[in-house]
């Protein structure tokens, strides 16, 4: 009890030295961390990805190929970008591919995720080989797409009651359904893996007591693992909406933006115009637009799902 | 001037430096260029390598500046050079496609002309086939000199294919089309096209503009004159090509087929389709994939005659060859010019042979016995010596920047949403030089 | 507690399974065919005679060397991110300052930036720094950018540490230092092996840094190195797929190893 007592006075010091915020809060303040904690990745962070950012989005501003001296040119890298046709429709292709991302991986990832908590053995081994297709680079998963869906010799010449002539990546439609379907094979082991991390840590005694109500296996889920997956679910969601709108190796690799530009969505479009056409303005220019936009949309959901305030409202009750 | 440039500059590089500014006001030195007694040769990195390996070995034996071989992989080759050029990390010597690939980088001064090596030393011009070697001129003056192997591009057949169906390699484009239509009969694709990699479907494109319009026709829409396009001779080549695809030539579903993961060249070699239009490349790729075939069935022709056409019908278009360039500001342009001319040494050119290249130099037809297949080294070399006009392929006889638009149009026309108005006023929309 | 076998769980589960594996078994089913044999069948067909040519090739090409690079790589990457993102998730979520949390949004913004987008800026920074063509210049951006999603997740993991515990080591009278030391570190392993998880297998499989910041062959990394296999027209399926298999081995040890580590950390949550 004495010790207790000691040591309690120690924070209110050490709080008292804190940039005066010592303003009669010390009760909530005891024991919480300054922002020093989170200074050296901040500065490692600045450092190598927000001052690069700060100078891509001068490049917006500045005709430049890549070799000889940028130009300041003003908003003619905007305008252009705005008034150009491919750029309007790689937005709604955009947009489509996300949310066909998030609609295809969020229920399979946590089915495959509670799913894989379970401790049984089999469980286990099985859920192991569905993490591979994470491990593998976009180049191995690319070539073996391609050859699997290979109108003659791959799956489609084995099912043309399914594939017809097989011609997935000559029409638009097949050629996003493709887009979408090998995304969510890539990808929702990552989102799996976060799922199964979350159902793990649900308490075992929330289900016991279901269990004693006589609660069915299907209400449980709906009643117990899904409130409980909340944050896991926000984190998935923001990093899917995220990942869906700057991954563009996919279509680098499966499609090359084709047939013509109608999968050519704007993570490649940037790419393209950067890389393929060397003009760098361009490139700058969308990119932005994509930091931006991936950006407010993570804070919009964290906002509505009270992610943040989640923290606000436990601290109310403290 | 020099300020405002100095200053826009220090904000692409320099915003990120935050830190380093102090650093970049000592000068802008630094790196591993050719600062350090060594010259750095890069190239494009694929399996071939082994080549420019032993040359560089070989150069190294003797030289006392050393050259250092930097590889960078393949496919990205474009994206990594076009970064480091203008900066300290640039190479001394590096790979390319000759033409429209080093415009852009003549225009910022950043090459140096041959002509004063070529002074010096006049066999590293004239060792060479001059359709080649003057491939990789600019302005009439020489900057690249000719480093890999010469690639035509040729009509491959499966002659077992052809024979069931009654047919034979066609000496015209009547004779193909007649061809193709038989071929449909007997229930197999005609042609084999790997569209999903875009460039294969641009072959077609290439030889019927000069088979139909001869070579001008580019070389004048290169240059900027954009009503090229829309002349007559583009009119009929462009519906010469819609007129095969909507035989059904190539099938219906050749854009979801690709040659680089093997699909359409496993159509062919597996009488599953009768004739692939490809780079001489193919050969060597049938023989390692398809023994059997290549050996017992695989043709080769160059491309049909077309009647009435300003062309003549020896040309060839494809790939002329690789170069090796020398940036300007290279430290030791001496040891450069003694490594360039290995390019045209005997051992070179035994060991590009052997590995199924096929070098430009004069004296190769010396040494075509070596060759993995002389038989067929033979037959490319004539081909090659013969033709009036090597056309170097579009992509790269346009700047690359120009090369991902040309390849949507190109699947577009092929695939019917552009029409011929739509693809002339795409190719005139082209970024030229 | 004894619950029933679910069925209908199990029959979806293999189902994912065989969509999951089709794509892996033809991987391995290639890289022990000749090049010849591969071309003959169909992706899909048993391979008729085995042959482990592919592999030997991957060593004559430099395997090893490319293999040393990438593990240097990727444990530093993962010892930056290990070191750097605990703190600063605690920061986020206990911390009372509004810079905390302004620092949370930076790092979501952060999350959003393609790594496409900002390599040229990249280039010149690494090469003013001196650190063109050193593994060092690989190594810090790629850490830089495994920030934002270890965050993420890190701090995900923290939120759910219960309030109360934190309360009861005030009580206490523990610094913040000892909560993060003896309550939240223990309490996020699971969250930190998931973040090593990650940040190894960005760091292994990273390209375009490597690409555009290194140069010759003593600095190459696994992935620039199945390069090798191709020509500029060239077809190798068996050989690319060999190596790509290679690469991929030491990264699913290392997640086969972390998994017992998160297992173990969330089962350690469970049981409070």
């Amino acid at each position: 009890m004495t010790t207790q007592l000691t040591r309690a006075a120690a924070p209110v010091k050490s709080s008292g030295r804190k940039s005066g915020r010592a303003r009669g809060a010390q009760s909530a303040d005891v024991g919480r961390p300054g922002f020093a904690w989170a200074v050296p990745a901040t500065i490692f962070f600045v450092l190598f990805a927000i001052l690069p950012l700060l100078a891509v989005a001068a490049l917006s501003f500045m005709s430049w190929g890549g070799i000889g001296d940028p130009e300041w040119v003003g908003l003619d890298n905007w305008n252009r970008v705005f008034d150009d046709p491919v750029m309007i429709k790689s937005i709604w292709l955009t947009l489509l591919l996300t949310v066909l991302g998030v609609v295809l991986q969020t229920p399979l990832s946590i089915l495959i995720g509670v799913w894989a908590a379970g401790t049984q053995r089999n469980r286990a081994v099985i859920s192991a080989v569905y993490f591979v297709p994470l491990l593998l680079s976009s180049t191995a998963v690319s070539v073996l797409w391609r050859a699997l869906l290979d109108p003659n010799f791959g799956i489609p010449s084995e099912a043309t009651w399914l594939f017809g002539d097989g011609n997935l990546f000559g029409k638009q439609t097949t050629a996003i359904g493709v887009l979408a379907f090998v995304s969510t094979w890539q990808f929702t082991p990552l989102h799996s893996l976060i799922y199964q991390g979350a159902a793990r840590a649900i308490p075992q005694v929330l289900y016991q007591a279901a269990e004693i109500d006589g609660a069915g296996r299907v209400r449980q889920f709906f009643h117990i693992t899904l409130p409980q997956l909340r944050n896991s679910i926000i984190t998935s969601m923001i990093l899917m909406v995220v990942g869906g709108l700057t991954t563009f190796e996919t279509v680098l690799i499966l499609t090359q933006g084709g047939p013509g530009t109608d999968t050519t969505i704007s993570a490649y479009y940037m790419y393209q115009k950067a890389f393929k056409s060397f003009d760098f303005g361009a490139g700058a220019v969308i990119a932005l637009l994509l930091v931006v936009a991936a950006t407010i949309i993570s804070l919009i959901v964290v906002r509505l799902s009270g992610y943040d305030k989640m923290r606000s409202t436990m601290e109310g009750v403290s | 001037m020099r300020t405002r440039t100095r200053f826009s500059r220090m904000l692409v590089g320099g915003v990120t430096l935050g830190m380093a500014l102090s650093l970049s006001a000592c000068g802008d030195d630094g790196g591993s260029g050719s600062s350090d007694g060594k010259i750095h040769v890069l190239v494009y990195g694929d399996a071939t390598n082994k080549v420019e390996k032993a040359v560089v070995a070989e150069f190294n034996k003797t030289s006392k500046v050393k050259a250092v071989l930097d590889t960078i992989p393949g496919a990205t080759y474009q994206q990594k050079l076009q970064t480091i050029i203008n900066t300290p990390q640039a190479p001394d010597v590096f790979y390319n496609w000759g033409a429209g690939s080093i415009q852009p980088f003549v225009k910022a001064g950043l090459l140096m002309p041959l002509d004063d090596f070529i002074k010096d030393d006049p066999k590293l011009k004239s060792a060479f086939l001059p359709s080649v070697f003057n491939a990789a001129q600019v302005d009439g003056k020489s900057y690249g000199v000719p480093m890999r192997g010469t690639q035509p591009v040729l009509l491959f057949s499966n002659d077992k294919v052809l024979k069931d169906a009654g047919t034979k390699a066609p000496k015209t484009w009547d004779e193909l089309i007649d061809s193709v239509k038989k071929l449909k009969k007997s229930g197999v694709t005609p042609i084999a096209l790997g569209g999903g990699d875009q460039w294969p479907t641009l072959m077609w494109f290439e030889y019927l503009y000069d088979r139909i319009a001869g070579p001008d026709l580019l070389e004048k829409a290169v240059g900027g004159d954009k009503d090229a396009w829309a002349s007559e001779d583009s009119k009929k080549a462009l519906n010469k090509l819609k007129e095969l695809v909507d035989t059904g030539a190539f099938g219906t579903n050749y854009d979801s087929v690709k040659y680089t993961d093997g699909g359409s060249p496993a159509l062919v070699a597996r009488g599953k389709a009768g004739y692939e239009l490809m780079g001489s490349w193919y050969y060597s790729q049938q023989q390692e994939n398809a023994k059997e075939f290549a050996e017992k069935d695989l043709g080769y022709n160059s491309f049909p005659t077309i009647d009435g056409g300003k062309g003549d019908p020896a040309n060839v278009v494809g790939n002329t060859n690789n170069y090796y360039s020398v940036m300007k500001k290279t430290k030791h342009p001496e040891a450069v010019a003694k490594f360039l001319k290995l390019m045209y040494s005997d051992k070179f050119i035994k060991q590009q042979l052997a590995i199924g290249n096929l070098p430009t130099t004069t004296n190769t037809e010396k040494f075509l016995d070596t060759a993995a297949d002389p038989k067929y080294a033979r037959y490319q070399f004539d081909l090659v010596k013969k033709a009036p006009s090597f056309q170097l392929s579009w992509d790269q006889a346009y700047p690359q920047s120009a090369s991902e638009q040309m390849h949507q149009a190109v699947q577009q026309f092929f695939n019917g949403s552009l029409d011929v108005d739509g693809f002339i006023k795409a190719m005139q929309a082209l970024p030229t030089a | 507690m004894r619950r029933r076998p679910n069925y209908l769980a199990g029959v979806a589960a293999v189902a994912w399974l065989i969509i999951v594996a089709l794509p892996l078994y033809v991987m391995l089913s290639a890289t022990v065919q000749s090049k010849g044999d591969y071309a003959k069948g169909s992706p899909l067909s048993w391979p008729e005679h085995f042959t482990f040519e592919n592999y030997s090739g991957a060593f004559d090409e430099g395997f090893g060397q490319f293999f040393v690079n990438t593990l240097i790589v990727t444990v530093a990457v993962v010892g930056i991110v290990v070191v750097l993102v605990p703190p600063l998730a605690y920061a986020v979520v206990r911390s009372r300052s509004r810079v905390a949390s302004g620092v949370f949004r930076l790092f979501l913004l952060g999350l959003a930036i393609p790594a496409q987008a900002v390599i040229v800026p990249m280039f010149y920074l690494i090469s003013e720094a001196g650190l063109y063509d050193n593994l060092i210049g690989v190594i810090l951006p790629t850490a830089a950018f495994c920030l934002p999603i270890s965050t993420l997740i890190l701090s995900g993991a923290m939120r759910d540490i219960g309030h109360e515990l934190f309360e009861a080591m005030a009580v206490d009278g523990a610094s913040p230092r000892r909560m993060f030391l003896q309550l939240v570190l223990p309490l996020s392993k699971g969250g930190i092996s998931t973040i090593v998880v990650f940040s190894a297998l960005q760091a292994w499989n990273g390209f375009l840094f490597p690409l555009v910041l290194t140069q010759s062959d003593s600095t190459k990394v696994i992935t620039l190195g199945l390069y090798n296999f191709q020509t500029e027209h060239g077809i190798n399926v068996p050989g690319t797929l060999a190596a790509v298999f290679m690469s991929m081995v030491p990264i699913l040890l290392v997640y086969l190893f972390a998994r017992r580590a998160l297992v173990q950390g969330l089962m350690g949550v469970g049981g409070k």
